[in-house]
């Protein structure tokens, strides 16, 4: 049983299709990444996963079945939309929200506690959330998001508003939840940021699903078009089978892109039989970002 | 219903447990304290209790029957009525600081009725009503001290409505008062709770926490448990409120044991209970749907502080009411949702109301309040996740 079956869903707001039959899975343990630009759907997406919209086509089915009250206290929810109560002392809010969660007051204030420490905020605790800042806040939010143990953490733009100190703890933090068993799923714009640590991932862009599947696979199915070399000598300016060359900041290091059916072999080949020095010869596995651009712009879909 | 009491006790002990809070609720009794004291003692001091005196030129006071000195209380105290034989030793008396005042009766004083009053300066209202009922006690001299207490004191009218149940004694003050200190109460518990209420409902918004919210617990439940915890801080202000006039009510009695007769009517009572509390869910589920419709505190306090305009129009028209209690226009009042828990108490306290008229009137309350609910559960279910846009009274009726 996946943990979230998504099938087909489809939401406009007014002439604006925010969702266009989105459907994909998540399967228990993995960290699934949700990806795409920015206004791609995929904060609709998540709120319809969550039951606060209605798709108006489609179904959701998470835990193998409808949501229910008795469901959301199985799950962590960071919203894109960060809030807390700003007139009320953090732990109060805290405690407040972990106790609407369905945990006992007292088991919430134990493991508050314990988070509060890791986080370096346990001298702000007595402090109104509005005296805090935006950093601590999101932190406080991610305690919100894994104070009552959930079995599934859904996590809007996580890194936003982080330095790269506390983007980094976030990371560890996910993969140590990943360890214990728990299904994440990550939504984000910033598609590099998640490269190390998804499992599968399903890519949107204007409300439609144009990649879907494990991220090895992805990479896998883009790369070979792409070799990264570094030589002794400047590279002679046509090698057959390369179709374009760039030279990136230093003059020896290159990218090449292949012609379409040439493999990275026989470019090899080529170079050795030209008898050219190579210090560096690597097939390049591309990155989201490039691979994403790669995808829009083929079918013509990105908007500057 | 469990996450219904956290945010019940949540909103609840927010608001209770800030010194805002206790300052605002103490301030009232003791303002009121103030005001009564100084209006009390301003009286007290104003009371002349020198003893008056009259010059009897006809002779019908031959042998005078005096008034009685009256009890402890300095308002119900009868003043001392002195005989002069002459003007001039009246006049002497007088200049001598013994009397106040003194009255003369004219040789033809049975034919005309006519009589003088000398004193210094005016006289308080005291100095005439004394000296009237010493000259009314008189006149009835003759008569059976029955007659003459009816005379003196007129008659009690009590009225009994066609069904029979209910009786109006005209003697009860309180049932006059209690009506429109109710309603004032009423209307400052609307006012009190429904600012905190559309207050909570909007920092939901403002605080953007309504995503984390609707995701931990079902807006119904949140609904009710801000409703219900809104106006137990309300309530919790009128009591304190009650306990206060009640502690001045008891001191009140014991200073005037003559409004000892006085009783708070039961029937009424239950009628208040049935009108306020349906009209305080109506109008608090009102503010909620408000509240939940629009994007910022202020904008939704204008629109919810509308609200108490019917409620409040009602008190412009309290004489009209309380002189014809029955007419069209006073029973309009007393059915329609907004004035009903004001009016409807007052007629019950003034006089019969047909049962019908009550009932409907509660009936119709119920209905608004859940129909005001209902509005405000779709209210928050539709404006949850819209930042800085408004929601019109349009799109919550109609989209599913």
């Amino acid at each position: 049983m996946s943990t979230i079956d998504v099938d087909n869903i489809t939401k406009s707001f007014g002439t604006q299709i925010a969702v266009d039959g989105v459907t994909f899975q998540v399967e228990p343990g993995e960290i699934f990444g949700l990806l795409g630009p920015n206004g791609a759907g995929k904060t609709t997406s998540i709120r319809i996963i969550l039951d606060i919209f209605k798709p108006d086509h489609g179904s959701v089915s998470i835990f193998g079945g409808a949501m229910t009250e008795d469901k959301k206290n199985r799950i962590g929810y960071l919203p894109e939309e960060r809030g807390l109560y700003q007139e009320v002392s953090l732990e109060n809010c805290l405690v407040y929200l972990a106790t609407l969660k369905g945990m006992s007051e007292k088991r919430s204030q134990e493991r508050i506690s314990s988070f509060l420490e890791r986080f370096n905020l346990s001298d702000h605790r007595k402090k109104k959330v509005k005296e805090l800042s935006k950093g601590m806040q999101q932190k406080a939010q991610l305690i919100t998001t894994l104070v009552h143990d959930p079995e599934l953490i859904i996590i809007d733009e996580p890194f936003s508003a982080l330095d790269p100190i506390n983007t980094q703890m976030v990371k560890d933090l996910l993969r140590e939840q990943s360890k214990l068993g728990k299904t994440i799923v990550m939504c984000t714009h910033q598609m590099h940021q998640v490269e190390q640590l998804c499992d599968r991932l399903v890519l949107i862009n204007r409300g439609k699903t144009i990649l879907y599947g494990k991220l090895a696979e992805i990479q896998e199915q883009f790369s070979g078009n792409e070799i990264i070399l570094r030589t002794e000598n400047p590279l002679p300016a046509n090698i057959p089978g390369i179709q374009s060359l760039h030279s990136e900041n230093s003059h020896l290091v290159y990218k090449a892109h292949l012609e379409d059916g040439v493999s990275p072999q026989v470019i090899l080949q080529n170079l050795l039989a030209q008898n050219i020095i190579l210090k560096q010869f690597e097939v390049s596995s591309p990155s989201l970002d490039e691979i994403f651009i790669q995808v829009v712009t083929k079918s013509g879909e990105f908007d500057a | 219903m469990h996450k219904m009491w956290l945010v019940l006790k949540y909103e609840y002990l927010r608001h209770v447990k800030k010194k805002r809070f206790i300052l605002a609720v103490l301030s009232v009794p003791l303002f009121i304290l103030v005001i009564m004291g100084i209006s009390f003692l301003s009286v007290l001091f104003s009371i002349d209790n020198t003893p008056i005196g009259y010059v009897d030129q006809s002779q019908f006071l031959a042998n005078p029957v005096m008034l009685t000195q009256g009890g402890s209380d300095p308002f119900e105290k009868n003043l001392e009525i002195i005989p002069f034989d002459t003007e001039q030793a009246a006049q002497s008396a007088l200049d001598q600081g013994q009397i106040q005042a003194f009255f003369i009766l004219p040789p033809d004083y049975l034919d005309t009725g006519d009589s003088k009053l000398v004193s210094k300066e005016i006289p308080g209202s005291e100095v005439y009503n004394d000296f009237r009922l010493f000259l009314r006690k008189n006149l009835l001299k003759g008569y059976e001290p029955q007659i003459a207490d009816r005379v003196l004191e007129g008659a009690d009218v009590e009225l009994v409505a066609m069904e029979g149940e209910r009786e109006r004694s005209s003697a009860n003050v309180l049932s006059i008062i209690l009506p429109v200190v109710a309603g004032i109460l009423f209307m400052l518990a609307v006012n009190i709770s429904g600012g905190y209420l559309l207050q909570s409902l909007v920092e939901e918004k403002e605080n953007r926490t309504m995503e984390i919210i609707v995701t931990s617990i079902s807006p119904t439940q949140l609904m009710a448990g801000k409703i219900i915890g809104n106006l137990s801080v309300g309530l919790t202000q009128i009591i304190i409120w009650l306990f206060f006039a009640a502690i001045g009510i008891v001191f009140v009695l014991r200073t005037f044991p003559s409004l000892q007769s006085a009783q708070i009517d039961s029937f009424f009572l239950i009628i208040m209970i049935l009108t306020f509390l349906p009209a305080f869910v109506m109008v608090a589920a009102m503010m909620a749907a408000i509240g939940a419709s629009s994007s910022e505190t202020k904008e939704a306090q204008q629109i919810a502080g509308l609200f108490t305009i019917p409620i409040a129009l009602p008190f412009w028209f309290i004489a009209a009411i309380m002189s014809n209690p029955n007419s069209p226009f006073s029973v309009f009042l007393s059915i329609f949702p907004f004035s009903a828990p004001v009016i409807l108490p007052m007629r019950v306290a003034l006089s019969a109301v047909p049962t019908w008229q009550i009932v409907t009137t509660i009936l119709i309350l119920i209905v608004a309040a859940i129909f005001s609910l209902w509005l405000a559960g779709r209210a928050f279910r539709l404006g949850l996740l819209r930042y800085g846009k408004r929601l019109s009274l349009k799109e919550i009726l109609q989209k599913g």
